[in-house]
């Protein structure tokens, strides 16, 4: 047992300190929830199609807050996100875009770059000979080639990286990444200019100072600013930031209710940390506060942590997110200027 | 927040001495070493595939010169070319930066020429600037002449090392003598501070602070 659990089921190493004790704890309950969840699930997917099971309704949003089953887990993105709709619309696309020579090509070479820079330790990938490698470069590259507005951005690795885990297979993986970029984030996160990226580091400030004065003004006195200390957490809508378990269940919601996950749970690890945050003296003490929200050992704790997401920063209207980020991209733009 | 105080109190690294804290930060294209360079001079370690940066990582680090404590606050930049629009937050209010080059690719070597005039012209003022030419360990794939950089170098008043991130040299030599080269007065940034971050270590081989007085210290 003592090195099989140094790794866990999607081949990441456990670090040195890794807090086994708190681990165990969790996945004790955790797991009769799982079986619990499993069984609903299980008549979810019971007579027709999945498509008609997983319309809009409360009943499925629920659901997918509560968690979707690991061996459901990729079928149900694919559905939700219209992935699979569209492999199947677009037959052979993923093969052709991979027909193309991949050298003298800067943005391939980019890519080239950055595999061995993907979750180096992890078994799946490191263990692995040059060629299991080779599905996280497809799927970039074909990702690349459809979206030439956004070629590569690094950060897609870790993305990408995470559906192959996850999914286990090459062409699916990729349409996944298609729908993650087209639709489940906003727009232009990826993109040079980065502006819609930009733009919601800023609206996440505006969500904050709205709930905690102190926290904002701590932040602006330091020179401290959600750019600097989380464009991670949204590059990568949280891969390689929070734990895996509790990433997947976030990753849950966000394919059914969109990206005003990634800021639910930003406010909710604010908020944990809010006082240490409030009373930072110093730049790095900020950092550093940002620096425990993340790697907080209660984050381990997937199903407290997503109750925690869906409950701690309150109502959160599509309206109000629109507003901010029309307001913000203003400044950015003119930012830009 | 240059410049501030807060309460002071030796950190273990130095002796009663005085704590100037700076803050640099590290630029360059995308897998240049940047990263592993801080990592080098942060924990002494180096790893064969270091993650790619998303966005920029903050680390501490804190140098001895004499009686006189330096500690750096880190900001460790992403390299690719559409981060560069979050770069200035990270430059604006350093008091030092290292451009970094991979000197078996020329390319890398012009990316490094165009911060170093983005940094002339839009950091402060009195920014010192170092060039490290990494992975200097791959000699036999040499695309940059050591001359040819040093004799940039000099031209635009840099400080310049060729380093190894992979083998230490010259990590530790470039961070202690920009620490050198900072002005140690209020005005300039350094501020005393309070406890060390946890990356803490004494610096002092290489000859480190066997040098002469560096001049006045912050108060
Ligand atoms: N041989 C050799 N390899 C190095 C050296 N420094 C870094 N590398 C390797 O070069 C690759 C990139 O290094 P990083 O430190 O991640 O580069 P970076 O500049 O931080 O890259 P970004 O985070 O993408 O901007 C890694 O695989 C390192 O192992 C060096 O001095 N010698
Ligand atoms: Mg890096």
């Amino acid at each position: 047992m003592a090195t099989a659990v140094k790794v866990d089921g999607y081949g990441f190493e456990r670090p040195e300190d890794f807090d086994f004790e708190t681990y165990e704890e969790f996945m004790s309950r955790y797991l009769s929830v799982l079986v619990r969840r499993a069984k609903k699930w299980e008549q979810l997917f019971g007579s027709s199609p999945l498509e008609d099971h997983l319309k809009r309704s409360s009943k499925v949003k629920r659901y997918t807050r509560k968690g979707i089953p690991g061996d459901k887990r990729a079928l149900v993105w694919m559905t939700m996100s219209g992935a699979l709709a569209r492999m199947q619309a677009n037959p052979g696309v993923y093969q052709r875009l991979l027909e193309a020579p991949t050298h003298d090509d800067p943005v391939i070479d980019a890519i080239r770059t950055d595999i061995h820079r993907t979750f180096p330790e992890n078994v799946f990938f490191v263990d692995a000979p040059e060629g299991q490698r080779v599905p996280l470069f497809n799927v970039l590259v074909a990702f690349a080639r459809r979206r030439p507005d956004v070629g590569y951005c690094q950060g897609l690795n870790f993305v990408a990286g995470m559906l192959l885990l996850v999914v286990k297979d090459e062409e699916r993986s990729f349409w996944l990444l298609d729908a993650f970029v087209g639709g489940v984030v906003p727009t232009g996160y990826y993109t040079p200019a980065m502006t819609g990226l930009r733009t919601d580091t800023r609206v996440l400030a505006e969500l904050v100072r709205a709930r905690w004065p102190d926290v904002d003004a701590t932040m602006r006195r330091e020179g401290a600013t959600f750019d600097l200390v989380a464009t991670k957490w949204f590059v990568c809508a949280y891969v390689d930031v929070l734990p895996v378990e509790t990433l997947l269940r976030i990753w849950d919601s966000l394919f059914y209710e969109g990206a005003k996950v990634v800021f639910r749970v930003a406010v909710t690890m604010v908020a944990r940390q809010r006082a240490r945050v409030a009373a930072a003296r110093g730049l790095a003490d900020v950092v550093s506060a940002f620096r425990v929200a993340i790697d907080d050992p209660a984050n381990t704790f997937a199903h407290d942590f997503m109750a925690d997401v869906f409950r701690v920063p309150g109502s959160f209207p599509m309206a109000t997110i629109d507003k901010l980020r029309e307001q913000c991209e203003r400044a950015v733009l003119e930012e830009d200027r | 927040m240059a410049g501030r105080g807060t309460a002071q109190r030796p950190n273990g690294a130095g002796a009663a001495g005085k704590i100037c804290q700076f803050k640099l930060v590290l630029l360059g294209e995308s897998a240049v070493g940047k990263s592993s360079l801080v990592l080098r001079f942060v924990k002494g370690q180096f790893h064969e595939y270091q993650e790619s940066t998303i966005g920029a990582a903050f680390l501490t680090q804190t140098v001895c010169l004499d009686d006189l404590t330096v500690k750096f606050e880190i900001w460790d930049t992403a390299g690719q070319e559409r981060y560069h629009s979050l770069a200035p937050m990270y430059y604006r209010g350093a008091q030092a930066a290292i451009v970094v080059y991979d000197i078996t690719t020329q390319d890398t070597f012009s990316r490094a020429k165009t911060w170093v005039k983005e940094l002339q012209r839009q950091a402060s003022p009195n920014i010192v600037i170092a060039l490290a030419g990494n992975k200097a360990d791959l000699a036999n794939g040499r695309m940059v002449e050591f001359d040819e950089a040093q004799a940039y170098s000099e031209e635009n008043g840099l400080l310049f090392m060729e380093t190894s991130a992979k083998t230490a040299m010259n990590v530790n030599d470039i961070f202690l003598a920009i620490a050198k080269k900072l002005p140690k007065n209020d005005q300039a940034g350094g501020g005393a501070v309070g406890q060390g971050g946890s990356g803490s270590r004494r610096l002092d081989e290489g000859g480190a602070g066997s040098q002469g007085s560096t001049g006045k210290c912050c108060k």
